[in-house]
């Protein structure tokens, strides 16, 4: 009977949970905004995206540009302008134009010469009075640098009247390839983040110790004034470990102004936490014995902490230490988004402008040197311990 | 003891301790090459080339002084090694540091005076975040209302006279211009309070007067009267243009009435939470399921078994490496684009991501797998099925499960940022707030978030303990 | 001298570990405690150095009373007695050389012993020890590379640097296997024979104590319970100790 009962009972116990399990999540999905289908019906923007996040910008070549202007009366005022001549234009490119004079959406003819050959070019309109210019036709160079477009004069010449510009330019990358700009601009940041790390890592690690002997239970002695600072110190690691570094960096942001310092303060705080934990947990891990040992030998005070106490220590606590600059520099990747410096803070702005090739180049960097970072703290650690 | 391979050095007549001295002189770590000591040569060499590359990038030419008395130690270093002496690396390694310190400091901006200086900026904000906005009462208001005419005209409004039963106003003079001096005077509002002062312009915007900067209060009298000489504020775009024009000041008494509740931003902070805390659980639990297969492909005892299997072994891991390296927020906006904004691509952002590292951590634990207790079942004559059921799952589930609870710890943390890109949860609205100013509404958000991951985290590592 | 004079000790959890404990050991003595686990033999080792403070009892060596040495004092006591542990107590991280030289820490300059400076004679006396124990060739070794035997020689070649005139061992083969066991042994008995060194070494095993010793201390319940030659435990005595159940074990 009594068997039975149990078995009934634990059945009951497990379908509660299990429904329980069920109903919690149906509500997450729901509280979550779970659309898979909106998976694919993004898919296409995506898309483009993921090509682009493949296709870093990393080179340019210098861009090199050759112009020649002349100009057009619209509408015709009877008094055709002639185009200065331009003096060195002999061997220099040269641009003309037929008529000299017209109205809007009547056919020109532009022609030039003098230009780089087989290059392909643009040609402009600098409509009078005005900053901007019109683009038209595109043309190539023949073998002699020579070409020539038939168009017609676009309206807004028209509109503004007087003598506007007719420009043919083209342009041809030269030279040797260079780093791109996003890619000078991320190895700067990627830089600035490693060494944001590297700081925020050294300046709470210098704090975390002595804290970490206040939240040690071995050397804390068991009096109520001992636990108390115990258990606020224990505290105040959970607390701050419970926050994330980048809501962290935001309110240092305010304080100490935008870049990387404050995301220094912000990481130094996250560092002083987990370090602070983690190494209480080491100090609290010491063995008696070997303190013992150099005790009964008539060692003093200090004598028993540099010889019983610091070789036990230093091994755990160093090895923690590069495992959080490891975990730092991850961190400080994204610390630049609320704008605590970084790479993070060009990589928004490049997302934000959806320059996604040059975003590129960032979250690869980003990819390399975090890898690089594990990989190599791993390595170090093992040496260690 | 000193071997005999340390004597051989020591006697060596070829290895002249200047010319060690200046090899190293000329390019760090050389003399060291030069004398057999490749391992210590090239971590000099590496050093002087890291260290010049980056000051020259960063065009910190002042700090190649810094650079001096590493130059020399290492010179010095290469004359002891020739004479056969073994000197500590101890100060070599710090006269590195100092230099590489300096970068640092330089590049991460750090100024002790700008820590100093922000605070006047930083107490208020904590402050108010100390305050978190979790309780309120409501409000009874009482207010009066008067008409002004800014700037005047030929006919003022009238001077309205004291009412006997309502709160009331009267302004003197009812018109003016703007910065004057005028003086308003109220009664019948509850005695010995503090009053806020509202001004109407014509197209109704209302706004509390200021006076350089502070807002304007009135304080009662034991009567329920005040009198207070406030300045015509300028209220009205290009008010110059426009002709006299009919202003309302509102004085404004509140009183809390009722008993204490929940106020609605900790309403809105607790719908967030919640919104969270799902994100967190569908990412874990997507996560896991997504997780756990692709960890058989990248578990090399499993998979390396024939060219096919190594190569997609190497791929999956390459593959599960990069995406690790990549920080969920940064995936967060990929998948806003994508999806747009909200909490579901915030989960997306997470499941990417905690595939990529359970499917590291799962594939390591099947790796380590003791081939003993499989070999033991199989030799009773179990079949696969048997096999994988009581010699493989015992070994791995007890890791997998621990690595998913932590995973599911690191989802909830993260959780809490992903609104800062719009990835949805609690991080939405402290930005927002941040942004306004509104820093007791944030400090509701932060301090929620601190319990409810503390809570989490405490939570988890009980079961944690229970259950490995 | 050593003499042991009504000493009593209860730990703060109220547990009584030695209860009016009195004798005298006599310079060149190899004294061996045994008893039990919990007997108490631990505890009485520790209260001579002090490394745990007595309740109450005198402790009197050459005449001077450690129960009552001031702080400076004890470490002038502790220098010139040697111990050694069960769990050898060395420290795992740092090197052969460090853990022997740490011995000798009350002696040197403390100051420069802090930067881990140590006179070229006292290194010279650190490897001289080393030589003694048979481990020289490990002296750059981590102490948690080497093997258990290995460790409690470490352990020795430390104690040795005190020159101590005072040995107390704390079970310091109890973690070892019985080869070993006796050539730790053997090294402590050289002390004693040829350099009148003075021992009082607790065991687990009665046969060792039989073999090494030149008189046995029983303790029970932190009482002493025999007092007297090896040769006088008979089987009723090793029942009166070890309890009715006990059966004797040889170890070769």
């Amino acid at each position: 009977m009594n068997f039975e009962d149990k078995t009934w009972l634990q059945r009951g116990r497990w379908l509660l949970l299990i429904a329980l399990a069920a109903g919690m999540y149906v509500w997450s999905w729901n509280a979550a905004g779970m659309q898979p289908s909106l998976l694919i019906e993004g898919a296409p923007k995506a898309r483009g995206i993921i090509k682009d996040l493949l296709q870093p910008h990393l080179f340019t070549r210098p861009e090199e540009i050759q112009e020649a202007e002349t100009v057009i009366e619209a509408p015709c005022s009877g008094s055709p302008p002639s185009p200065a001549p331009d003096e060195g234009s002999s061997d220099g490119p040269a641009v003309q134009i037929e008529p000299a004079c017209a109205s809007a959406e009547d056919p020109v003819m532009v022609s030039g010469f003098g230009f780089r050959p087989n290059t392909s070019g643009r040609l402009h309109w600098a409509p009078a009075g005005m900053q901007g210019r019109l683009r038209d036709e595109q043309f190539t160079t023949d073998a002699q640098g020579a070409f020539t477009v038939e168009t017609t004069v676009p309206p807004l010449l028209e509109q503004q009247g007087g003598v506007s510009g007719v420009v043919a330019q083209v342009e041809w990358e030269s030279g040797a390839l260079q780093p791109s700009e996003p890619l000078r601009t991320t190895i700067e940041k990627i830089i600035e983040t490693v060494f944001l790390a590297l700081m925020a890592t050294t300046l709470g690690g210098i704090i975390a110790v002595p804290l970490s002997f206040l939240g040690a239970r071995n050397i804390m002695p068991r009096t109520p004034a001992g636990n108390a600072v115990y258990g606020l110190t224990r505290g105040f690691f959970n607390v701050m470990r419970s926050i994330e570094p980048i809501i962290l960096a935001t309110i240092f942001a305010i304080w100490v102004g935008f870049g990387p310092f404050a995301g220094v303060l912000a990481l130094s705080i996250v560092t002083i936490a987990s370090l602070g934990k983690l190494y209480s947990e080491a100090a609290e891990s010491i063995q008696e014995g070997p303190i013992e040992a150099v005790t009964a030998t008539g060692a003093n005070r200090f004598q028993v902490v540099v010889y019983g106490v610091v070789p036990q220590i230093v091994p755990p606590y160093t090895a923690f230490t590069i495992y959080q600059w490891d975990i730092n520099v991850r961190i400080s990747t994204i610390i630049g988004f609320v704008g605590g410096g970084g790479v993070g803070f060009v990589l928004r702005n490049w997302i934000n402008q959806t320059r996604w090739t040059w975003a590129s180049v960032a979250v690869w960097a980003i990819v390399i040197v975090v890898w690089l970072m594990d990989y190599t703290s791993a390595r170090v650690r093992e040496a260690i311990v | 003891m000193v071997d005999e391979k340390d004597i051989a050095e020591e006697t060596d007549p070829n290895r002249s301790p200047a010319l060690a001295s200046l090899l190293s002189l000329i390019v760090p770590g050389a003399g060291q090459l030069y004398l057999g000591e490749r391992s210590r040569g090239l971590s000099f060499l590496g050093a002087a080339v890291i260290l010049v590359g980056l000051l020259t990038w960063l065009d910190m030419s002042l700090l190649y002084i810094g650079l001096l008395p590493f130059w020399l130690w290492n010179a010095w270093d290469a004359r002891q090694q020739a004479q056969g002496r073994q000197p500590s690396f101890v100060l070599g390694f710090v006269l590195i540091a100092v230099v590489v310190y300096a970068i640092g400091w330089q590049v991460t901006e750090i100024s002790v005076l700008k820590l100093v200086e922000g605070v006047p900026r930083i107490q208020p904000v904590v402050a108010s975040l100390l305050k978190p906005d979790v309780v309120t009462r409501d409000v009874e208001v009482m207010e009066a209302i008067h008409i002004f005419e800014s700037p005047c005209s030929g006919s003022p409004p009238a001077v309205a006279q004291p009412k006997v039963d309502a709160p009331y106003l009267i302004t003197e003079p009812t018109c003016a211009d703007v910065d004057e001096t005028i003086t308003v005077r109220g009664g019948n509002f509850p005695p010995s309070r503090t009053g806020e002062l509202w001004w109407e312009n014509p197209i109704g915007q209302a706004s509390r007067l200021r006076a350089r900067g502070e807002f304007v209060n009135f304080e009662t009298d034991a009567q329920g009267q005040f009198s207070q000489q406030i300045a015509v504020p300028d209220v009205v775009p290009e008010s110059g243009q426009h002709g006299p024009q009919i202003h309302e000041i509102k004085p404004r008494v509140s009183t809390p009435v009722g008993s204490p509740h929940a106020s609605e931003t900790f309403w809105l902070v607790v719908r967030r939470v919640g919104e969270t805390i799902a994100q967190a659980l569908m990412a874990t639990t997507l996560g896991i399921l997504l997780a756990v297969p692709v960890s058989f492909f990248s578990a090399r005892n499993l998979m390396a078994v024939n060219p096919v299997g190594t190569a997609v072994y190497y791929v999956t891991r390459t593959l599960l490496n990069i995406l690790r390296s990549v920080e969920p927020l940064i995936m967060a906006i990929v998948f806003v684009v994508w999806v747009g904004l909200g909490p579901f691509a915030g989960v997306l952002a997470l499941v990417a991501h905690s595939i990529a590292a359970l499917g590291k951590l799962y594939s390591e634990a099947i790796e380590s797998i003791d081939p003993g207790p499989i070999e033991a079942v199989s030799a009773t004559g179990a079949n696969r099925a048997q096999v994988v059921v009581y010699a493989v799952l015992p070994q791995v589930l007890p890791p997998f499960v621990a690595f998913s609870i932590y995973r599911w710890d690191i989802n909830v943390r993260m959780s809490t940022i992903l609104g800062f890109v719009g990835g949805g949860g609690i991080g939405f609205l402290l930005q927002q707030w941040i942004r306004l100013s509104d820093y007791n509404e944030a400090g509701t958000a932060i301090w929620a978030i601190a319990i409810v991951v503390t809570i989490l985290d405490y939570a988890s590592a009980q079961v944690r303990e229970r259950i490995v | 001298m050593l003499e042991i004079q009504n000493l009593t000790k209860i730990y703060e959890d109220g547990t009584l570990a030695l209860d009016d404990v009195s004798f005298t050991v006599e310079d060149g003595e190899f004294l061996v405690v045994i008893g039990l686990s919990g007997s108490g033999k631990s505890t009485l080792l520790r209260c001579i150095n002090r490394l745990v403070e007595p309740t109450s009892g005198r402790v009197i060596w050459d005449g001077e009373d450690i129960t009552a040495a001031s702080q400076e004092e004890l470490r002038k006591i502790r220098r010139q007695i040697g111990m050694i542990f069960q769990q050898f107590n060395l420290v795992k991280r740092s090197s052969v050389m460090t853990n022997v030289l740490s011995g000798r820490l009350g002696y040197v300059n403390p100051w420069l012993s802090l930067a881990h400076q140590f006179p070229r004679e006292e290194r010279e006396r650190a490897m001289h020890n080393l030589e003694l124990v048979g481990i020289a060739g490990k002296a750059q070794n981590r102490a948690d590379e080497l093997s258990g035997g290995q460790q409690q020689r470490v352990g020795i070649a430390r104690a040795l640097m005190q020159n101590p005139k005072l040995m107390l061992a704390d079970e310091p083969v109890a973690s070892l296997d019985p080869a070993t066991s006796h050539s730790v042994l053997k090294y402590i008995e050289h002390l004693n024979r040829d350099q009148g060194v003075t021992v009082l070494c607790s065991l687990h095993f009665l046969s060792l104590a039989r073999r090494y010793g030149t008189r046995i201390i029983a303790l029970k319940a932190g009482q002493i319970v025999f007092d007297g030659l090896p040769e006088e435990i008979d089987d009723h005595r090793f029942k009166e100790i070890y309890g009715e159940e006990a059966v004797q074990v040889e170890v070769r």
